[in-house]
């Protein structure tokens, strides 16, 4: 499979973030950090 | 319902249709109608995605099932965002290169035109049933609910969607979709807030979650390797991201949503916003059934929440023993009423053992009490057979119809309406979108001009809609239909996911052995579904496919021998 050419992709290169890899760590990484809020949610929370 | 809700309702639906079809009346070509003219925007892509997915189900049950067994179906949605990051790394820019209309375009080029006509056939019939179920599920409950006609309910909400779908196409989808969106957020925020106000005086929402937590309503992530268990982190890491890559990478109703985007980049930012936002959206819905439980603690329940139920039992021979389940439950929930505040008075006391006591002597009232309303459910099944809904679907309908105020009601059933609708009208411009490119203009007329493709569109639009209509009109035929449309998708959703990552990710298979391979993978799901349907979850269908599918075409590759002219490889 080609990628798309490196021009492209940096036109392309989502905000905040230098790569569309970058983006994805971030996304992996607040559905981490969600889960662990969740986790806390209910832990501090029972009885 | 009062005059204000009924404006309120179809002012709101009435509203978004003229205006979605008046902004999108000119459709000039097949591309502006299927695909937007590619002109949309990541936010608009992003709603547009949500709402195709978030049927009235989702604001229906979804609250219900948190009320019943708390916040653990989140774990549902843990391989979501691992699938959109797949779709958007791999699928996007491969679509896009080739410029397609339809999902399974793409497989033709890569493999011939058999895998994409069995793809395409196999998203038809799945896609095409389940438009009827978006239509009829929540149909059936408003009607029971509201004493509604069925049969007007599924006609007002079809004719609608097809009013604006047939004449806009994507652009008043999309355009829809968003409004629809916006209705939908404002009416589970403030419905939020009305229950959170509506607690007694000296409850705080601190005291409210508390209770949900000694109730075990809150555990929203379990690790266990229990396979008895039904949502864990594992199923949702697993068979919950099958089923998400196939859903939002294969399925032409959502392909199509971000097919329309200005760029690679607009469509992946779309995804990349439901990737962060839809596990919030899922556990606000979630907790608004868990705060609406705590409600009822406090406020008062019915032991059924649909009323429809027990009045056909009070109607027949068994109206005794529900007069006394109805008592007994009274009762309990007094008993329950009062080991609440008992937590409460000892939570406030900080005193540690006695708000042990308090807590084990609230769970076992509340054991009690579900188990009266276990013999009222098991009363209910045996006195009226005919009756299929579940119970945990009226409970936020109850709450939304009995304790809001006016206007509000109206609101909040604009929001299963919108929801329904955003739903269906995704679904019926995906159908058209295939059977006009991967069979009538593949098959039938090859040389149509683009304006007879654009009408044919609108033709076939309009079709799937009489189509989903008229299943949603007959579906009461059929027992346990809301859950049918995961089943249909589980049951298919495998095979067609099977055959597009052997064709992203295993370039030496080709395209006969995948074709057997499906078929084989197919027939094999269809039968341990009618056989063994009791002893394996149906999410596990879309691993079991998906994985016979990618297994029998590597083995299939070595012994099935090449076509002696080779099939078209796909560019670059």
């Amino acid at each position: 499979m080609k990628s798309e050419s490196p021009q492209e992709e940096k036109h392309q290169a989502p905000p905040f973030f230098k790569s569309w890899p970058g983006m994805y760590l971030f996304v992996l990484g607040f559905m981490g950090f969600l889960i662990l809020m969740m986790l806390w949610f209910s832990s501090s929370n029972t009885i | 319902m009062s005059a204000i809700d009924w404006i309120v309702l179809l002012g709101t639906l009435l509203f978004i249709v003229l205006y979605g079809s008046w902004k999108t009346r000119q459709s000039k070509n097949i591309r502006g109608y299927l695909l937007g003219d590619n002109n949309m925007k990541w936010a608009t892509i992003g709603l547009s995605v949500m709402a195709t997915q978030a049927s009235a189900i989702t604001f229906i049950s979804t609250p219900g099932q948190a009320y019943e067994s708390g916040m653990g179906f989140i774990q549902n949605y843990f391989g979501l965002p691992i699938a959109l990051i797949i779709i958007s790394a791999v699928f996007i820019p491969i679509y896009y290169r080739l410029k397609v209309y339809t999902a399974y375009e793409y497989l033709e080029s890569r493999f011939g035109i058999e895998n994409r006509l069995l793809a395409a056939f196999l998203f038809l019939l799945q896609r095409g049933l389940a438009a009827g179920i978006t239509i009829y599920a929540p149909a059936i409950i408003l009607s029971t609910a509201l004493g509604w006609n069925l049969s007007l309910t599924i006609l007002m909400v079809g004719i609608l969607v097809i009013f604006y779908t047939v004449s806009g196409g994507t652009k008043a989808v999309s355009l829809t979709q968003k409004w629809q969106m916006g209705v939908i957020l404002l009416g589970m925020v403030l419905a939020f807030i009305m229950i959170v106000n509506s607690l007694p005086t000296g409850v705080s929402f601190g005291d409210a979650v508390s209770v949900a937590g000694v109730l075990d309503k809150l555990e929203a992530v379990s690790f266990s390797f229990d396979p008895s268990e039904r949502y864990t982190f594992w199923s949702g890491i697993t068979g919950g991201l099958f089923l998400a890559l196939s859903y939002f990478g294969t399925d032409q109703s959502q392909v199509q949503r971000y097919l329309g985007g200005k760029s690679v980049y607009e469509s992946r930012m779309g995804l990349m916003f439901n990737a962060l936002l839809k596990i919030p959206m899922q556990f606000f819905i979630l907790f608004t059934g868990v705060m609406t439980f705590v409600f009822f603690q406090f406020q008062g329940a019915p032991v059924l929440f649909n009323k429809t139920a027990i009045e056909k039992v009070y109607e027949g021979p068994r109206a005794g023993e529900m007069q006394e389940i109805e008592a007994d439950y009274k009762l309990s929930l007094e008993t329950k009423q009062e080991a609440i505040q008992d937590l409460l008075a000892a939570k406030k006391s900080e005193n540690e053992s006695a708000l042990g006591a308090a807590a084990d002597h609230l769970r076992n009232t509340h054991k009690a009490s579900e188990e009266i309303r276990d013999k009222a459910k098991t009363l209910v099944k045996e006195a009226v057979p005919d009756n299929n809904s579940k119970d945990s679907d009226y409970i936020f309908l109850t709450f939304i119809l009995n304790h809001l105020p006016m206007g509000l009601i109206g609101l909040l059933l604009a929001v299963i309406f919108s929801a329904a609708m955003s739903s269906t009208a995704g679904e019926l411009n995906a159908l058209a979108a295939t059977t006009t490119v991967d069979f009538y203009k593949r098959l039938v007329k090859k040389d149509g001009s683009d304006r007879h493709y654009l009408r044919a569109s609108k033709m076939m639009t309009a079709g799937w809609g009489m189509i989903a209509i008229t299943f949603a009109l007959f579906a009461h035929l059929v027992e346990n239909l809301i859950e049918a449309v995961n089943i249909l998708g589980s049951i298919f959703y495998g095979t067609i996911l099977g055959i597009f990552l052997v064709a992203f990710f295993l370039k030496n298979v080709r395209g006969r052995p995948t074709f057997f391979a499906a078929i084989c993978a197919q027939i094999t799901v269809i039968f341990l579904y009618i056989f063994y349907s009791d002893v394996i979850a149906y999410l596990w269908y879309n691993v079991i496919g998906c994985g016979l599918v990618i297994v029998l075409s590597l083995i299939f590759s070595l012994i099935i021998p090449p076509k002696s002219n080779p099939e078209p490889v796909e560019e670059g």
